[in-house]
């Protein structure tokens, strides 16, 4: 298992994030003992702070040597050449090509690794136009976990093969995108006891499908359609009239039009499984745009993952006709 | 017999370097029109298409060959293999190594260079608009040069041609 873990974050690490680093960050990062390595799922870099390595539910500091350190005053010290450099090799020089991104806070790079950014934002007629004067930056690996979603299968697939409309709510970094991705090739691909179905996957972030010049990098099954880049509203129904999935999957609903888009969905007969951010259903209930989603019961299930004690735990599932808890404890996938 | 020989060897190396700096002349304006194509296709690819600026470059060749063309491919390869160097950076070091087959003066050679040190840094639309002035720019120095070229072509040949003749007839 350990060595499992050792040789996925090597591969992840040299494969993606290397190339995104200016050299003695590689050089820091790569001297630091795989014992630690192996449970790091974010990297941080401020201007003037310390060099984070987020494990799971804890950080350490490295200092120049790629040695962990306690004290932050001996820690290496991020500087603005670093985040300057780490974003030309992010963007490859092609800053407008993730204009889109950028003024949503994040870019994607190959791999399906999320960057958020901080910065200053410049805004135009009261929407963000852009960042600027880049501080800081969160680096986000991503994990392909096959068969991590096995124990949530069996609840959201009918005898009849149907797949129930599902919603997995997790605060951010619980593996919300990885159960997704692995939910959808499951879904794709059928197993013994269901067969196979058309998955469309409206991929806004570039997380899900990790999409190199718009082609998957990850398996999402064999029948699995991704529309990369576009927005959720719009891309799910754009799927819906030219791929005629018989399920539609996206990540992180929101905004006022994603709930439209999730609505006429379901009205057209699709199946719908997405994510949001929150830690339990009262908290959403309150929440503008999902809230009415919940209350109307348009989903059948609902997936509540959590950090603790690692990430990736399922504490309960729900079955919204009822709000009869499924399964609660804490199921590792 | 020897006069002969020593004089046709003279009129013939004069005559070429007539001929060639004819060639030379007409040469400039077919190069900037080329880079004008270029850097016209490189902003649909970068408006339209959103290509990251390597494979924007490269796809701004199709149909072009040449020195121009190798410019360019030369730019897309370097800043594929290394991102960390910036596109002003990677033009500065091609242009250096392209300098006997690239004819171009030193305002085109800056264009170049601010070219590169303002590519990919904005967004789509400020791309545009920067893309379209450097194009003007490198219109009016292939206006200069196409106008320089109906000048002085048929001047460098019969030069190179008289030049040869009046070597001949002074050292005869």
């Amino acid at each position: 298992m350990t060595d499992n873990k050792n040789i996925l974050i090597k591969k992840i690490l040299e494969q993606s994030i290397y190339p995104v680093l200016p050299e003695q960050l590689i050089a820091m990062i790569s001297a630091v003992s795989l014992k630690y390595l192996k449970d790091l799922t974010e990297i941080r870099l401020r201007i003037n702070q310390p060099l984070l390595l987020v494990l799971g539910n804890q950080d350490i500091t490295v200092n120049p040597m790629g040695e962990v350190v306690v004290n932050s005053n001996e820690a290496y010290l991020c500087n603005q050449d670093d985040i300057q450099r780490t974003l030309q090799l992010m963007s490859k020089n092609s800053l407008y090509a993730f204009e889109h991104q950028l003024r949503m806070g994040f870019l994607t790079i190959d791999g399906g690794h999320r960057i958020g950014l901080t910065g200053q934002a410049i805004i135009d007629a009261g929407e963000v136009k852009t960042l600027k004067n880049i501080n800081g930056l969160n680096i986000r690996l991503a994990r392909e976990v096959k068969g991590c979603a096995d124990q949530i299968i069996p609840y959201i697939i009918t005898k009849e093969g149907q797949v129930l409309n599902t919603l997995i709510i997790s605060p951010p970094r619980c593996g919300k995108t990885t159960i997704l991705r692995d939910l959808i090739r499951q879904i794709s691909m059928g197993s013994k006891i269901y067969k196979g179905l058309p998955v469309g996957v409206v991929d806004e972030r570039s997380e899900i499908a990790a999409c190199k010049s718009g082609i998957s990098t990850v398996d999402l099954g064999i029948r699995t359609d991704v529309l990369d880049n576009c927005p959720k509203a719009m891309g799910m129904l754009m799927l819906i009239r030219s791929m005629s999935p018989a399920v539609v999957a996206t990540d992180e609903l929101g905004r006022a039009e994603d709930i439209h888009a999730v609505r006429e969905a379901l009205n057209a007969g699709v199946s719908v499984v997405t994510t949001v951010h929150g830690k339990d259903l009262n908290e959403l209930l309150h929440r503008p745009y999902i809230g009415e989603l919940l209350e109307n019961k348009y989903f059948h299930r609902y997936i509540l993952l959590s950090d603790y004690p690692r990430v990736g735990t399922i504490k309960k599932i729900i079955d919204s006709s009822n709000n009869k808890i499924l399964w609660e404890g804490a199921k590792i996938c | 017999m020897l006069k002969l020989i020593g004089s046709l060897l003279v009129l013939l190396v004069s005559s070429y370097i007539g001929f060639k700096m004819a060639s030379r002349c007409q040469e400039r304006p077919r190069q900037l029109r080329q880079i004008i194509t270029c850097v016209g296709s490189l902003r649909s690819h970068i408006i339209y298409s959103c290509l990251p600026l390597h494979e924007a470059i490269a796809n701004s060749t199709n149909g072009i060959y040449g020195p121009v063309a190798e410019f360019f491919q030369q730019v897309a390869n370097l800043l594929e293999k290394n991102a960390s160097l910036t596109p002003q950076e990677i033009i500065k070091k091609v242009l250096r190594e392209m300098e006997g087959s690239l004819i171009l003066k030193r305002p085109e050679i800056e264009v170049l260079y601010v070219l590169g040190g303002n590519l990919g840094v904005m967004n789509c639309k400020e791309q545009e608009k920067y893309l379209s002035l450097v194009i003007e720019q490198l219109e009016r120095f292939e206006n200069e040069a196409t106008r320089l070229r109906d000048l002085n072509t048929k001047m460098y040949r019969y030069l190179g041609i008289c030049g040869g003749l009046a070597i001949i007839i002074i050292l005869v």
